[in-house]
């Protein structure tokens, strides 16, 4: 597990993108700084509760999640944390998820 | 406007659920192709051209496909556009004729990925999917598009009763249509019962996957077998990619050429006598149907609980997707062509649409990362 979510900010006009682009879509610059999202905020959530073909398959949350400073993502939630809750993001290999931010 | 090319022949396999022993995604195509042919009146020696989109053909591509099935060919493609390739590969074959590049061509799509073939497909649909969804346990589409119809029930204040007045209405269509999966009415009662597949939605916000294909053929109107109109296009637009993924899904690509699109086809959305509106779920065709300005106001609710539930809008009358069954690949885009063909040729049965002259047919689909990234549309015509 890493803290936050690794995504790609233009050098040029300063978007941010994940996944990684080749290009920039706003000004189509080739370059890219790397940067680090740490938290986000809620925006729609789902349970996928049942998957064509899985017998023992266990419900999953997964989430729309406007992240603070970057772009809006699909995170795994590994707990309950409703709409517009904020987040801390995390990564398991390259796949991003949150947990409800800790009180306080 | 095509003057010179037309659809003169639809053809189906079968739809099943499960592919039985010997079924593959070649063989429902073959069945579609010779379906087509025999309606068209054409022997295939006299194919010029053909177009192939299917998910589960691979390894074979279409050179693979023209030579199992003993076409010798001058123009050939294959689409990889999901949920539009069928109106990408409608707008190549009315060119490539209109062009005298091939004629005629014969357009197939066919899939047959059974559950275990579906499953790699969807955790592996682009890399964006395999990396950063697939690891979440995202369930395939049906996570994406739950995301995108919460957003749509927020934006719009819609409830699931709205979506119910759509699976409904459709499965009242495939009723009539012999070769839909699920025939049986539905009841809202039945509908808001169903189970959860992934909040909000239900089972039958879900398009099934089947094993099943579809064709058509297109050619000069000349072509068109006597005592039958052809079908012309007066306008086919697609768009790819519209908004790099930084909207909320709810406007699709054809909200970047509907203006232009009406004005190319020269008629008004009331106009339209059918609409075959692609219906992988329910939020996106009421999307579609917006982008295309058929919805006043943007009242979605309206639209649905009147217009659709109310049946006043001939909407997907094969039962669409949602009823008739989704070839478990880019296939079931040409479903709806092919029924909107039948209804402007007035050989619908009893789900014929009176007087029917225009038809609007749209596709959608290639889910990128959070929506689709493809979306095109059509205007038939009945030439008389």
């Amino acid at each position: 597990m890493t803290n936050g979510i690794g995504i790609w900010r233009c050098s040029g006009c300063g978007a941010t993108y994940f996944p990684e682009r080749l290009l920039c879509a706003h000004c189509h610059s080739g370059a890219f700084d790397r940067a680090r999202v740490e938290e986000g905020v809620v925006e729609e959530i789902t349970v996928i509760r049942h998957v064509l073909g899985q017998t023992e398959w266990q419900p999953k949350r997964v989430a729309n999640v406007r992240t603070l400073g970057g772009p809006l993502m699909t995170v795994g939630l590994v707990e309950d944390a409703p709409v517009g809750s904020r987040i801390v993001l995390f990564e398991e290999g390259t796949a991003p998820f949150g947990r409800k931010l800790a009180a306080g | 406007m095509f003057n010179n090319a037309a659809i003169i022949g639809v053809g189906q396999s079968e739809y099943v659920r499960r592919p039985a022993p010997g079924q593959n995604a070649h063989t429902f195509i073959r069945d579609a192709a010779v379906a087509a042919l025999k309606d068209a009146g054409l022997d295939a020696g006299e194919i010029q051209g053909m177009a192939v989109t299917s998910f589960s053909l691979a390894p074979d591509t279409a050179i693979d496909l023209a030579w199992r099935l003993g076409l010798s060919l001058r123009w050939l493609l294959q689409d990889t556009n999901g949920g539009s390739s069928a109106m990408n590969m409608l707008g190549h074959a009315l060119r490539g004729v209109e062009t005298g590049a091939a004629s005629p061509i014969l357009l197939v799509a066919g899939d047959a990925t059974g559950l275990d073939g579906y499953a790699k497909i969807a955790a592996n649909y682009n890399i964006a999917t395999r990396e950063h969804l697939a690891p979440l346990g995202h369930g395939g589409p049906n996570g994406v598009y739950a995301l995108v119809t919460a957003r749509q029930m927020k934006k719009y204040g819609l409830t699931k009763q709205h979506y119910g007045h759509m699976a409904i209405a459709q499965r009242a269509w495939a009723a009539m249509n012999p070769f839909a999966v699920y025939r049986t009415p539905l009841t809202m009662e039945e509908y808001l019962a169903s189970p959860m597949v992934a909040d909000p939605l239900t089972r039958y916000d879900c398009v099934p996957v089947v094993a099943g294909a579809q064709a058509i053929v297109i050619a000069h109107p000349d072509r068109c077998p006597k005592a039958r109109a052809p079908v012309r296009v007066r306008a086919i637009r697609n768009s790819f990619n519209y908004d790099n993924q930084e909207g909320d899904g709810l406007a699709t690509g054809i909200s970047s050429f509907a203006g232009e699109f009406w004005q190319a086809a020269d008629i008004a959305p009331e106009q339209v006598d059918v609409a075959s509106i692609y219906d992988d779920y329910p939020a996106m065709v009421l999307a579609q149907l917006d982008d295309l300005g058929f919805i006043p106001g943007h009242d979605l609710a309206r639209f649905a609980s009147r217009d659709i539930a109310e049946r006043r809008f001939p909407l997907n009358t094969c039962g669409g997707m949602m009823s008739a069954g989704q070839p478990g690949g880019p296939a079931g885009g040409l479903n709806g062509i092919s029924e909107a063909v039948l209804q402007l040729q007035h050989r619908a049965g009893e789900r014929q649409v009176a007087n029917a002259r225009y038809a609007v047919t749209t596709g959608y689909g290639m889910t990128l990362y959070r929506y689709g990234g493809t979306a095109a549309a059509a205007i038939l015509e009945r030439m008389s």
